[in-house]
Order: structure tokens, then sequence, then C-alpha cells
């Protein structure tokens, strides 16, 4: 009956191959749970990492950002050692060692001013994870403070709180953080508080957002159902209910949150507001999104050294958004249930 | 023997799953004609909805596939029949209506629109002519205004309205079969007579034949002619309005008729329902698939299953005593098996 | 629908002053030295200095100063020689040239909407038409490859995309080709609407981001619709695939895809600095890029706020075509049954 799905439909809108035969029932949904739910029962967070196991595009990425983080965190004991400081520049050396293609000693090559790309990558990765992590987790908690308040308090203060969200939200990104660091003091930029808290105040909002609605929707549920049972202890077990139903969309935006903190960062060394590395207090203090801009006249002489950062952006970024979607997928069907 | 309008002869559809078969219509047969009323009734997951999903080839068919049997309309078999064929009985020969209005109609296009889409595509009417047949149809099924209607979006009319405007649509074409696929349960009761008046009406007036599937037995009672009742997937009990309602030979339908309030019981009987819930279609029972369920299992109910057998007539039911005059119908608390 | 409209609106006029109020926060409030953003960090004798604050009104309180600059950004003047006249909001001068910063931007924002049109055209055809096809044809190779093409492009770096298409449809492509066929990479020459060749690098970079955003949203609209009960009724109905999704299905599924492409027109006019910086593109995001290189803060604020109010515009209108689009905001309310 459907094989002569290829017929070519001609509509008074033209002719198009006609592909798809009409859709319809699916089996039956209850049948399929009542399978699934034979597998045993869990609790929630262990069902979800169960799930979370069973995918290997989000494990994968998980390896990955576990072999990145350890790489980085350890970067001082062993690459100073095998390729050099990443931001030392050794005059003696400069003339022979530089814009080197890859090589052993050099895996990645070198860049303009002879330094080892590998090494610069390693630490790069160091702030990209930090700044990553440290903004998105300033945002998380400025954003669950005010969703938090938002959801309970409901009235004039839900309605300051948002508007106040929505001027935050009218700013495009890119132009908001630079307006803000291009009043900062130079001296300040040679740590990563000026650009974790940039894009941390940048992202508040959304989450407060999410968590607010989180907040209203199983506020109504435990109101309508045992409104009258809590009574007096009605605090206690709202937190204790709500906490872990709206604590899961938080963590799958978060995750998620930390690859487009780490692109915001990138973006904003690239244009010269990132960190400064200063001799004394960050020497070892080495941007992705700087290197990209540094090697920008060098394109033509040695593309690697725009090349690799940006792998190394792209891979992680990727990652997080793997397992930002592994881990929406574990919890996501367990929530639905 | 009489050419019937449609002969559903054995008709087995299987959904082929990640996790198993599931077995959703499983040897179902009936016959209609025209001016008939068919009653599908079953639970939920009885694959009374499948059934008529098939006939109109609105399966999905990877996962589902025809594993047996025909549905044959007008002499022409509708499951082997090309899908460009199909889509020129669908909305013209054979129309269907759903249980939610509000969902089942597109929100973004005009009321008048909808209904007329069918008479543009089958019958290649003109956006006036369509519009015009619209707002007759509107008229037929009772809406009042139709020429201001006809340009309403389908949220600003109420949920009885809506059904209505379905109901004109499947009209359209002057449908020799409307399937309408429980079509009150999402409405008021007072809402639910009317429509059902309305659907009678309209047989009367175009003497097309009707499969009502609903879950309600009331709704049976009222205007069928014909009655199959389903259970996991095959026909428990098939008959005429009659005969089933007023000599049951299934265990099932006896459940089904226990476990509703009637009028005229006393105030001190109680109701009875079944036992059990609807089994699983992938791990089917073995012999009878009711027999979990059943009152009144021997040894061969759950060893063999049990072939449809026509015991008077065209009266039937798959069940192993099914007929036997001693194998009457008691309330199923008194677990009282009877001696074969 | 008008109801809505005011609606809207309503919620604008707060937001439209939570802006200018952060805004003005930043610029004035915030930063260490008011008068060296404005006049440039040279050493002044303490008199001039003084004088200078007077004249920048620095020494009011803080709300006369927010009066004040209110009512810089209003783009009509009144004087009493001249009466009512449109002059375009007063910005201040650049530090470095002394020219109007309005001036400056109005000489520069054209470019910038020429990327952002030419942008915009690829996002909806590519955009729309790879999310149609990924969800027409769900699981198969199309969808794989859409999905896996977006989700990259999602995580890489623009700019570093663009110096990627730099490298090899510049560079390496006149290489392979003895110069005989490649792309320009820099600068824009002629006439604003004349020459297109510089326009197709750069525009297909800033559309990239975008387009794959766009086509995940299609997509996704796409599979939900396809599974809503009214496409069963076209189905039973008689109508064919092909019918069914472009008569039913896209009509539905387009409503947010046009939002979210109408509100990405807003962010590309928002000057793309990362894009235009790379490409060398002399639109409003190069101007203020170079501005920060130079210091020059009228023309970082300047050029930020205009950007800002051309987002916010544009957020709104698209706010309100979201009544045009969907028949059930536009007539709102039930009638009797």
């Amino acid at each position: 009956m459907s094989d002569d799905l290829k017929a070519v439909e001609v509509t008074d809108g033209g002719v198009i191959a006609d592909v798809r035969p009409p859709p319809g029932s699916k089996p039956p949904t209850d049948e399929l749970r009542r399978a699934a739910e034979s597998r045993g029962n869990r609790t929630l967070y262990g069902d979800a990492w169960y799930r979370l196991r069973r995918n290997k595009l989000a494990l994968g990425a998980l390896a990955w950002l576990i072999l990145l983080v350890l790489a980085a965190v350890s970067a001082d004991l062993w690459v100073p050692q095998h390729f050099g400081k990443p931001n030392a520049i050794d005059t003696a050396l400069i003339g022979t060692s530089r814009l080197l293609p890859p090589s052993p000693t050099h895996p990645l090559g070198t860049d303009d001013l002879g330094r080892d790309m590998f090494a610069r990558v390693i630490y790069g990765a160091r702030i990209s994870l930090t700044v990553g992590a440290l903004a998105v987790l300033v945002a998380v908690l400025i954003g669950i403070l005010l969703g938090a308040l938002s959801g309970f308090y409901t009235g004039w203060l839900d309605a300051l709180i948002m508007r106040f969200a929505d001027v935050f939200l009218a700013f495009p990104y890119i132009l908001f953080a630079i307006l803000l660091l291009s009043v900062l003091p130079e001296e300040s930029r040679a740590s990563i508080v000026p650009v974790v808290l940039t894009i941390g105040v940048l992202g508040w909002p959304s989450i407060a957002r999410v968590f607010r609605s989180s907040i209203l929707s199983v506020k109504e549920n435990d109101y309508v159902d045992a409104g009258r049972a809590l009574g007096a202890s009605d605090g206690r077990l709202i937190i204790r209910h709500i906490l872990p139903n709206a604590i899961a969309p938080i963590l799958v935006y978060a995750t998620m949150s930390i690859g487009g903190a780490i692109l915001t960062e990138a973006a904003l060394s690239f244009l010269g507001l990132g960190i400064i590395p200063d001799p004394v207090r960050s020497p070892n203090a080495v941007s992705w999104g700087r290197m990209i801009d540094d090697g920008r006249m060098y394109l033509t002489s040695n593309a690697g050294i725009v090349l690799w950062p940006g792998i190394a952006i792209l891979t992680t970024v990727l990652a997080f958004t793997l397992l930002g979607d592994g881990v929406r997928d574990a919890l996501d069907v367990k929530m639905r249930d | 023997m009489a050419d019937h309008l449609l002969t559903v002869d054995d008709l087995k559809m299987y959904f082929h799953t990640r996790d198993g078969v599931v077995k959703a219509v499983d040897g179902v047969s009936y016959t209609l004609d025209k001016d008939e009323t068919l009653g599908v009734v079953g639970e939920s997951g009885s694959g009374k909805s499948v059934t008529a999903l098939t006939l109109m080839g609105l399966i999905q068919m990877p996962p589902g596939r025809v594993e047996g049997g025909d549905a044959t309309f007008k002499g022409r078999s509708l499951i082997t029949m090309k899908e460009e064929d199909l889509r020129a009985i669908r909305g013209n020969e054979i129309s269907m209506i759903f249980q939610d209005p509000m969902t089942s109609l597109n929100p973004v296009y005009r009321i008048g629109h909808q209904i007329g889409e069918s008479v543009r595509i089958h019958r290649g009417a003109s956006k006036a002519e369509a519009r015009a047949r619209a707002v007759e149809l509107l008229g037929l099924v009772g809406i009042p205004h139709p020429e201001k209607r006809v340009d309403d979006y389908p949220h600003q009319f109420s949920g009885g309205m809506r059904q209505r405007a379905m109901i004109a649509m499947a009209l359209a074409c002057d449908p020799d079969i409307l399937i309408a696929d429980e079509p009150t349960t999402a409405l008021d009761v007072t809402i639910q007579a009317q429509i059902l008046e309305l659907m009678q009406e309209v047989q009367r007036r175009t003497r097309s034949a009707i499969i009502m599937i609903t879950h309600d037995l009331g709704v049976i009672a009222d205007i069928a002619d014909r009655v199959l009742v389903m259970y996991a997937g095959k026909p428990a009990e098939y008959g005429t309005l009659d005969e089933v309602f007023s000599e049951p030979l299934h265990p099932y339908t006896w459940g089904l008729m226990d476990s509703i309030p009637r009028a005229g019981m006393s105030e001190k009987s109680a109701l009875c329902p079944i036992k059990g819930q609807p089994p699983s279609l992938v791990h089917v029972p073995s012999g009878c698939t009711f027999h979990p369920r059943c009152p009144y299992a021997k040894d061969v109910c759950r060893v063999k299953v049990p072939p449809f057998r026509e015991v008077k007539g065209s009266h039937g039911a798959s069940c192993h005593f099914a007929g036997q005059p001693d194998f009457v119908r008691g309330c199923s608390l008194d677990l009282e098996p009877e001696a074969v | 629908m008008v109801q809505y409209i005011l609606r809207r609106f309503a919620q604008f006029v707060p937001v439209f002053f939570g802006v200018t109020l952060l805004l003005f926060f930043i610029t004035t409030l915030l930063p260490g030295d008011p008068v060296a953003l404005r006049s440039g960090e040279k050493k002044l004798p303490p008199a001039v200095y003084a004088a200078l604050r007077h004249s920048y009104g620095l020494d009011k309180p803080w709300y006369a100063q927010y009066g004040d600059y209110l009512g810089s950004l209003s783009p009509v003047h009144y004087s009493s020689k001249a009466g009512l006249q449109f002059t375009g909001p007063d910005l201040g001068d650049s530090i470095s040239s002394g020219r109007p910063v309005v001036d400056i931007f109005k000489e520069t924002y054209p470019y910038t909407v020429r990327l952002a049109l030419t942008a915009i055209a690829i996002e909806i055809l590519v955009g729309i038409g790879v999310g149609i096809v990924a969800a027409v044809r769900q699981y198969s190779i199309w969808d794989t490859l859409a999905t896996l093409g977006t989700s990259i492009l999602v995580a890489l770096p623009v700019f570093w995309l663009g110096l990627m298409l730099q490298y090899f449809f510049g560079i390496i492509l006149k290489q392979w080709t003895g110069g005989a066929f490649y792309l320009p990479i820099s600068g824009a020459s002629g006439p604003v609407f004349a020459d297109w060749v510089h326009l197709i690098l750069p525009s297909v970079t800033l559309a990239s981001v975008s387009t794959a955003y766009a086509a995940r949203i299609m997509r996704s609209q796409l599979l939900e619709v396809s599974g809503q009960d009214y496409v069963r009724t076209a189905f039973a109905k008689g109508l064919g695939g092909s019918a069914v999704l472009w008569r039913h299905e896209m009509k539905n599924a387009l409503i947010p895809v046009v939002t979210f492409i109408g509100l990405d027109l807003g962010v590309m006019l928002s000057g793309a600095i990362l894009t235009e910086t790379v490409f060398n593109w002399p639109g409003v995001g190069l101007t203020i890029y170079q501005a920060i290189g130079r210091r020059d803060y009228p023309v970082v604020f300047g050029g930020v706020t205009l950007v800002l109010f051309v987002v916010l515009l544009v957020n709104l209108l698209v706010d309100i075509s979201y009544a045009f689009l969907d028949p059930r905001i536009r007539l709102g309310g039930q009638a009797e049954g």
C-alpha cells in the first residue's frame, strides 16, 4: 500500500516529490512504558545516572572534559619542563624557533615569538575552564536567589525582578560586556575577576527565569495537593519538594551555559578586553581568544597559531553541549513521569 | 451473499517495536452496509481506534504492518490499494472525525477554509464554491449564522461547536462511511446528546454508514445497529444491538454491562467492576486473552485460543463456552464457575 | 489585538528606562574618572579639569545628571532660536578626531545594515531549508548531517570561523588557482551598494551561527507540529504529504522561527563586532572596536547606546508582529456556542 512513496504530487503550488506516508497512530505508549518499567524502579537521580551512562556521546564528552581539566590543573607539574613556559620569551632562540610547524618537540608548532603552542593551549584551557565555570556559578547564584524571590513572593517584587531581568536581556551579550570591561581600569584585568563577573552578570536573567517558572509550577502542585495537610511546615516541605525538581533544569542549563561562557570569554579576549598577563600576578595567563587575535597576522606563515586554539575552543564547547544534552535527556524523561 | 459496503475479514495489524511486537488488532471481522451504524466498544488499548485507522491507511507503516486479513470497500481492497487511490477515498468516500475537536482543527486557518478543503481537493471546486458549501454544511450541523461563522478561527468556537464543525468537514463530500472515533468523550454530557442526535439526523438524510468507536455503552445503546466488542485487539463479541444487549455471550460483555449503573437497579445492588487490568499487548496472555480476568476461566481457557464462534446467525463470541445453554451470567463477585 | 500591542508597549517603557539607567550608571557613575572618559586621559591643570567637569554637568546630583543624559539621547532638540529640530541624539565628540559621534555612525551604519541584511537572507534560505529537510527526512543521513553540522557551528567561535574562511578562500584558494580565483577577505570598496564580492565571506560568517540555530528551531518546530492532531485530520481528508507539509504544518511551525529570525536581525544590526573586525568591514562594529583600542570612549559608549536602541526597537516590533502571525492572539476571545 505505501510502497509507492515516490509518487510525484502535483498540487496547485508546484511539483514536489511526495515522500512521506501519512503519519498516524503510533504504537500505544502505555504498552511501551510498561515494558520499560519492568527494568526496575530507581530514585530520581539514580535513574538519571543510569540513563546518562548509556549515552555514549555524553560519556565521551565527559571523558574529554575530565582529561582537559586534569591536564590544565596539573599543568605546572609537567608543561614547563617539557615545553617551556607559555608566556616566557627566550630572546636567544626567537630567531630560529618562531613559527615552526608541528614536530615531536613542538606537537602543535610554535608561535611568532617562539613559544610552544601546545603549552599555550594547555594553559589556555585553565583560563577558559575556570572563567567558564566561575562565570556560570556567579550567574546561577544570582539567578537562583532572584528567581526564588520572584517565584515565592509573587506580586510587585516578582514584577520588579522580572523587569530588571528584561533590562539585562535587552543588551546583546557582547556589547554589554564591552561596555563594562572598557570602563574598568586596566590594572584590574590581570585577574580573571572582571571577566568572570561580567559574564556572570550577563547570565543571571535566564537562570532566574527558569528557576522561577519551576517554582511556580511546583508551587501550584504542592498547594493544591497538600495544602491542608502541611499547615505550619509549609516552608520546609516546599523547599524539600521544590528543590530537587527545580534544580534539574538549572543543572542542564548551567552545563550548557559553560560552553557559552567559554565562547564569550574567547570573544572578549579576541577583542582585547580579556585577561592581561601580568609578570607578577599572573605570569602564565593565556587565553585562547587572545591567541587567535595574536595569530591573525601570521595566517599566511603558520596558520596553526590560529587553528589550534580554535579547535580547542570548538571541542571544549561541543563537549559541554553534548554533556548538557545528555544530562537533559537523562533527567528529562524522569521529569515527565 | 449480498455485497456489503465494507467487509472486514480477519484483519490483523501489528506494531513492530524495539520492546516487542504489539498486536494491536488481532483478527477482527465485521460487515457494514448503507444506513447502518456499527458500534465498536472496548477499553483503552483494545484496538478499536487502530482498526479504523488501518482502514483509512492512517497508520505509520513502519512500525505498523498489516499481518493478515483484508478490508474490502465497494469491492476494492483497502489494504493492498496504492497510496494515491487511498488518498482519493479519504475525506471523500470514507471520512473520519476524531476525539478532541480543539486539537484536531488547525488553529491558523479559518473554519470555512478547512471545511472547504476536501471539496477543493476531491471535487476541484473553486474557492467561492468551497466557501458556499462550507456555509451550507455549517447550517446543516446546526451552527447559527453560518455565513458569519464560516470566517472564524477554531479558537473562536466553543467545544460543541467545534465538533459540529468537524462533522461538517467530514460530510463535505457526501461520504459513504463516516468513522467517528470517540466524538463525544471530550464534551459535556448535554452536548454529547446533541452531537449524537445530529449524527443520527445526518444519517437519516444521507443514508451513509457510521462506525462509532467508543468506550461508552450508553452511546452504543443509543445509536448502534450492530455492536463489536473488542478486547486486547481481538473481537470478543459481535452481533446486532438487540442480540448483544439482551443475550450477551461473552463474559467480558457481561462484565461491561455489570460495571455500569443502569436504570432500574436498586440502591442496594453493587457495581461489579471487572477485576484486573487490561493486558499488555506485547506479552499477551496465553490462550484466551481474557482468561486472567475471567471469573469463569477453566484450564482450556489458559491453553487454547478460542476461535470466534457464531452462535445465532452472525451473533457470536470468542469464548470456548459461548452459546452453551448453562453458560449464563451472574455477578463476577460470586465466583461460581459453571460445570461444563 | 490592540490590547496585546498596548500591553507590549507598557512592558517596553520600564525596560527602556531601565536600560537608559543602566547605561547611565555604567558610563557616568561607575568609572573612576568620567572627565577622562569624555575628553581623553591627558593630565590637566586643576582649573581646566574643574571647568570641564562643570561643563559636563558632572557636579550636579545624580538624578539631575540622569535627566541631562536622557535629554541628550533625544533625537529632537528644542532651542529658543531655531525651535524644534531633528538633530539626532547628542552622543558627544570623538576624542581622537573631535567629530560628533553621531556623524561618525551615520557614515558607518549603512555598511552594517548591508551586512546584516545579506546575512539574514542567507539565514532564512539556508536555515529554513535545512531545517525542513532534516525534519521531513528524520533519521536519514541528511538529518544526522544537519544535526551534527549545526552542533559544530554553534560551538565554534564566530571570529575563528571568519579567519578560517579567510584562510581557505582567500589564501589557499589563491595559491591553488595561481592567483586566478579567490574571495576578497578584507574591507569593502566602492559605494555602499555596488560592491558585492567583498560581502560574501563576511555575510556567510555572520550568518553561520544564526543559521545553525534557525535550522534547529525549524526542525524541532516542524517535528513537533507533525505530531499534532490537526495534521492527522489533514491526512484523513485525503491530502498528500507535501500538501500537508506546506499548507498545514509550515504555517504553524514557522511562527516561532520567524520570531527568532526577527530577533536575530536585531542582533545583527547591533554591529556584529567580531565579524566586522575580522574582515575589516567598515561598519559600526569595527568603529567601536577601533575606538576601544584608542580609548575613544565617547565613540564606544555612543556606539553601544545607538545599537542598543536599534535592538530594543526591533525586539518590540518583532513582539508586536507576533500578533499578526498568530490568529489566536490577533483575534483573541471565545465566541458563544
